[in-house]
């Protein structure tokens, strides 16, 4: 007489439970939103670049995702979703100012840069009229607004992700998205400037009890060993570097006009760009 | 790169003020209150206070929420910079001035702490002692004012000015049209204020007294200052913030005590019974409420109910209670915990 040892039924309970939990983790994962910023310490370092890669990197494979620009003094990330200025007849700032809701100044840009699948990507952009700049500088504004702006933007659309391209530098809005944000992307290139400034801010971050910190190189001159350089950058930082992206010049030809994981999916350049969005997905 | 350990400790003091403010923006705790600031802009029953022309000049979509805890955090959403007129929420805090000028005796002998269940208006002495019922009633709060030292009408002015100073931690002004409004029309309070001189309750310093009663209310706040005012008083009377004692330790509690009886005007019953907060509200627009040793509420909207307090203070109070279990006889856990929601970003992910 053969007698069925209890174990199976056990196991099978255990593997469909595990199954369960996994299920809903997985589900759970995609139903929270995730905001991520985009930041270094000092300009040109390739924020505006990075957030339109990682950003339609992610759209592309079917997430709503939301980009902001949050640099009012210096705006330009629109360059590279082809959205003109003539287009945007109202940006951040008229939010800013109490004139329009936030989703009004959202701008579709799937088709701009070819999302056709479930994915959608939009741009709340930042005015590019020096009158527009010249009157958030002279009267500033409320950064609280800026808080509840990124929440509403996220439940309007209905995002899986908000990406914040920031102005360079620390600032009330740098404290604000770094605070708020899941991920913060610090961006540096292998300059004795950058590496300073990255201190103070990882400094700051640390001190905001950011919830997860990643870095990237960026402009990275072929001779340097790049191994070596990853190891020595999460050494000083104590913090993962996500990718490190060489001096490019095919970057440099595109000129803003476009992005560039659209544009050339199959370059190196690109396969990073995906290697640090899934990282970001990941967290 | 050594320049990483010099740049650490550098101003630390800003750096941490700057930090702080930001972590209560970005809070759990701040999205909450913007929440509830969002479910109840809508509500647009009630009534703005008209008896005098400038208190309707109030605009019915102001709304204002702070929240201080007694730890010095701040958190506010909607026109919390917005200035009204504090009116009757004064009363709670020239009493606490009353008692350390005179001591608890004397005050006690010149005013009751009974809940009277009348209007804040109603002209009724304790017939058995002439005492009129509390210091939250027109009547009591004349009464309690008489008691406020100086040698001149200036003098006791600035004396009352000041002590809100060391609870808000910022310089306070009198809305002179609001003052000299409430002085040509306030006929019903000069009455009363007569038949207490009638019963030897008040000194015969009336016009002098009635001055300050009528600037006292006059006396402009925001919804932050209202926060401050409650946290001190649940901070054990020093201000969280600048960390300076506003009231003698000792009379924290006949503060807060005759608020949680009386604050509410006629309708403290049922406010203690359901959001068990000692509290004030004004005519004005603005509700003081807090939570002894945890947090102090200000919230600012003009619409009134019937009984002359807050519409929209009331419901966010009772939500804050409900939701954080912050009734001061609850036993139960709250569904939120306050602490989480205020520091912790970590364990609550809230978008």
């Amino acid at each position: 007489m053969q007698v069925t040892p209890p174990w199976n039924q056990r196991i099978k309970d255990f593997t469909a439970s595990l199954n369960c939990s996994l299920t809903a983790n997985l589900s759970g994962l995609r139903t929270m939103p995730k905001v991520v910023s985009i930041h270094s310490y000092r300009g040109g370092t390739g924020k505006s670049n990075f957030t339109a890669n990682l950003a339609t990197a992610l759209a592309l494979q079917g997430y709503r995702v939301g980009v902001i620009d949050t640099d009012l003094p210096s705006p330009g990330i629109h360059n590279l979703f082809c959205l003109e200025p003539e287009q945007t007849e109202k940006a951040l700032n008229h939010y800013l100012w109490g004139e329009c809701p936030i989703e009004s100044v959202a701008y579709d840009v799937s088709a701009n840069v070819g999302i056709t699948g479930d994915g959608q990507l939009f741009l709340v952009p930042s005015s590019v009229k020096a009158d527009d700049i010249a009157r958030i500088l002279n009267n500033g504004y409320d950064v609280k607004l800026m808080n509840d702006g990124f929440r509403s933007l996220v439940k309007a659309l209905k995002l899986d992700y908000l990406f914040i391209d920031t102005h360079p530098g620390l600032s009330k809005e740098t404290f604000l998205s770094i605070a708020i944000s899941h991920v913060l992307l610090l961006i540096l290139r292998p300059d004795k400037q950058d590496y300073q400034g990255t201190a103070v801010t990882v400094d700051v971050a640390r001190q905001l009890k950011v919830r997860n910190m990643l870095l990237a190189i960026n402009k990275a001159y072929s001779k340097l060993n790049l191994e070596a350089l990853t190891q020595k950058v999460e050494a000083t930082f104590d913090e993962t570097v996500a990718g490190v992206f060489p001096l490019s010049e095919e970057i440099v030809q595109l000129a803003s006009e476009g992005v560039f994981c659209v544009n050339f999916p199959d370059h190196p350049i690109s396969q990073e760009f995906r290697k640090v969005a899934q990282q970001i997905a990941e967290v | 790169m050594s320049t990483y350990e010099s740049n650490t400790g550098a101003n630390v003091g800003n750096l941490q003020a700057l930090t702080n403010s930001i972590t209560s923006v970005a809070s759990p705790f701040r999205a909450y209150l913007s929440d509830l600031h969002g479910k109840y802009q809508s509500l647009d029953e009630g009534a703005i206070a008209d008896y005098i022309p400038e208190l309707a000049l109030a605009q019915p979509e102001w709304f204002g929420i702070c929240v201080v805890t007694a730890a010095g955090q701040l958190f506010d959403v909607g026109n919390c910079d917005q200035l009204f007129t504090i009116q009757s929420i004064s009363k709670a805090f020239i009493f606490g001035l009353a008692l350390e000028d005179h001591g608890r005796e004397y005050v006690n002998s010149k005013v009751s702490v009974e809940p009277t269940g009348e209007a804040f208006n109603s002209i009724v002495l304790d017939e058995a002692t002439n005492r009129p019922y509390n210091p939250m009633v027109n009547a009591g709060a004349i009464a309690t004012a008489d008691l406020i030292k100086g040698n001149n009408g200036t003098e006791r002015l600035k004396r009352v000015l000041s002590m809100f100073k060391r609870y808000t931690g910022r310089d306070h002004d009198i809305n002179v049209p609001v003052f000299l409004s409430e002085k040509a029309t306030g006929f019903r309070n000069r009455a009363m204020a007569y038949l207490m001189l009638n019963f030897g309750m008040v000194s015969d310093n009336i016009d002098e007294t009635l001055d300050l009663y009528f600037q006292q209310c006059s006396i402009m706040v925001n919804a932050r200052d209202l926060a401050m005012l409650a946290a001190t008083l649940a901070n054990g009377g020093i201000n969280p913030v600048t960390q300076e004692r506003a009231i003698q330790e000792q009379y924290v509690q006949d503060v807060v005590s005759v608020m949680l009886t009386c604050g509410m005007y006629d309708a403290s019953g049922e406010w203690t019974y359901r959001v068990g907060m000692p509290a004030k509200s004004g005519v004005g627009g603005g509700i003081t409420a807090l939570v002894p040793g945890q947090l102090g509420i200000g919230t600012f909207s003009p619409l009134l109910d019937a009984k002359g307090n807050s519409l929209r203070g009331l419901k966010v109070c009772e939500d804050l209670s409900k939701d954080f279990g912050l009734h001061i006889f609850n036993v139960a856990k709250g569904d939120r915990d306050l602490e989480d929601w205020t520091a912790g970003r970590h364990q609550i992910d809230d978008w």
